[in-house]
């Protein structure tokens, strides 16, 4: 079948079009946009179908794995796309390993260095236990992070645009050396040890939990790497959607009742935020997936994220 | 219903914008009155009252956006007010020692000038359906000149606060505390110095667009 690859401008972006196989998927597809255009790989593409101009309907994208004649309605041999450009893309593993190197990093500096003196504070101070478990407690999360990157989670065929890397490791960097530069500080305050235990002891829980979160995700997808979406069971999945990212809020509340600063409680606040608002999509993409219709399972009563709030 | 509404709209606009531009016309008045007869050690204490209330009146503006009263968007309006206040009331007013500062009577002269003719735009927009084309072409470059004018003198007087912000000790809070928790107001001037700078050729870059739609709509019509 002949498919035109047209712009969003109305511009064609092959000309003359392209010939594949009737039998072709989009990934066909996109090889072949990359064989003509070399500049645009296939995750840099984004092809949808045309919209009527004035509709305010949402365009359909072409999902890789699908057949084009999917998408020309059986009818006819020629297809038309919509191609745009997503920019230059980056893995997620490679996004996520930036984004945490840098708390990874950076905490460390301010514990073993003496980097209060540039601050115009005597280089003499005593270390609080607590400070050194923060330490620990702390990189070995990150590094359980960099971890489950690379050998648990498995990343739905998407890419992420590298501007991203920038914003997350201003995110991630900000926020570690803001928090390391008070928990570290000469002039620190340190709770009562019985408040300390309870909250590193209860972050570890937390930590634990969540990490076998990531397993039972994990196990949601085939290694094949093709993405989708399945309705997650077992342990706190039973009861909240998003129950990963219910254990890594609770984790850094654990870690700032053991700490106490202002810091890390805004942190905790802000990464609850960003979590909420990914956990609402989830969760509504989930509902609206499982609907219980034409022999689909339907998606189970469940909180969004945080119970018995949201 | 809706034609209820949109002229409920329209009244609580135009009494929005008339007032706070009787306001501004106040502070103008008294500035040059002041400079004229006492000099410009006094301007501030002239004018402190109208232009508190005036600027702060302001606001309402980012309600007024983020309730969809007005087009404005809330990205826009946000940096310009939140600027305004840090200065009147985070330095200004907080600081004393800088009212009989000379770039008081330009910052003034500059906020009072630019809001008159915005406000009087604004209100004889809402009440009358449209503004004349002088009032428009004020309007949209008069900014040409007083944004200068305007940022130098708020630049000026923050770094002129400086040495009394970290004399004083105001607005900063000290470690060891309970919470582990330190803000200091002097490098916190810093930053806002810092962010001027990316921050107005971007402003003044938006209000460049806007001129250029807005006077090229007119010649349209």
């Amino acid at each position: 079948m002949k498919v035109l690859v047209v712009t969003r401008s109305g511009k064609e972006l092959i000309k003359g079009g392209l010939q594949l196989n009737d039998s072709a998927t989009v990934a066909d597809l996109q090889e072949a946009i990359h064989k003509r255009t070399r500049k645009y790989y296939p995750s840099r593409q984004r092809l949808t179908l045309p919209v009527q101009p004035g509709s305010k309907e949402r365009p359909t994208v072409l999902h890789y794995q699908k057949s084009l004649s999917e998408y020309t309605k059986g009818s006819t041999s020629e297809l038309t796309v919509v191609f745009k450009d997503l920019g230059p893309q980056v893995k997620y593993s490679t996004l996520f390993f930036f984004e945490y190197l840098g708390p990874l990093l950076l905490y460390p500096i301010f514990y073993y260095f003496p980097v209060y003196k540039y601050f115009g504070y005597k280089e003499e101070r005593v270390i609080h236990p607590v400070q050194t478990y923060a330490l620990y407690y702390w990189c070995f999360h990150y590094f359980k992070r960099i971890m489950e990157t690379f050998f648990v989670h498995r990343f739905s065929h998407a890419t992420s645009p590298i501007s991203n890397v920038f914003r997350n490791c201003a995110y991630y960097w900000s926020f570690g050396a803001f928090i390391a530069y008070f928990v570290n500080h000469p002039l620190y305050t340190p709770v009562s040890d019985l408040q300390m235990k309870i909250g590193f002891g209860f972050g570890i829980v937390c930590q634990v939990a969540n990490f076998y979160c990531h397993l039972l995700l994990r196990n949601l997808r085939s290694p094949s790497g093709n993405g989708g979406y399945q309705i997650p069971r077992g342990f706190l999945f039973n009861i909240v959607t998003c129950a990963n990212y219910t254990t890594e809020i609770y984790q850094w509340l654990g870690f700032n009742i053991a700490t106490q600063t202002v810091a890390g409680y805004v942190f905790m606040v802000v990464a609850a935020g960003i979590m909420t608002n990914w956990a609402l999509g989830k969760h509504r993409r989930l509902k609206k997936l499982f609907d219980g219709k034409e022999g689909r399972p339907k998606y189970p009563r469940r909180w969004v994220i945080l119970p018995p709030f949201l | 219903m809706a034609g209820i509404l949109s002229l409920v709209r329209r009244i609580y606009l135009s009494f929005y914008n008339w007032i706070v531009f009787f306001g501004w016309f106040q502070v103008f008045y008294l500035a040059v009155k002041t400079l004229k007869e006492s000099g410009h050690e006094h301007v501030y204490d002239a004018v402190e009252k109208p232009l508190l209330l005036a600027q702060t009146a302001a606001i309402l503006e980012i309600l007024h956006g983020l309730v969809g009263l007005v087009r404005s968007p809330v990205s826009a309006t946000l940096p310009q007010i939140s600027s305004r206040l840090y200065v009147m009331w985070g330095i200004l007013w907080s600081f004393p020692e800088l009212r009989s500062h000379i770039l008081v009577s330009s910052l003034v002269i500059s906020w009072s000038v630019t809001e008159i003719i915005r406000y009087s735009f604004f209100g004889t927009k809402e009440a009358f359906g449209s503004a004349p084309s002088w009032l428009l072409w004020l309007r949209y470059s008069t900014f040409l000149l007083l944004y200068p004018s305007g940022i130098t003198s708020e630049v000026g007087l923050i770094y002129s606060a400086l040495p009394y912000i970290t004399e004083s000790g105001k607005y900063s809070l000290r470690m060891p505390n309970k919470w582990n928790f330190s803000f200091d107001y002097y490098y916190a001037g810093l930053v806002a110095l810092g962010i001027y700078v990316p921050g107005n050729p971007h402003m003044y870059g938006y209000m460049l667009g806007q001129r250029k739609k807005a006077l090229s709509k007119s010649k349209k019509e």
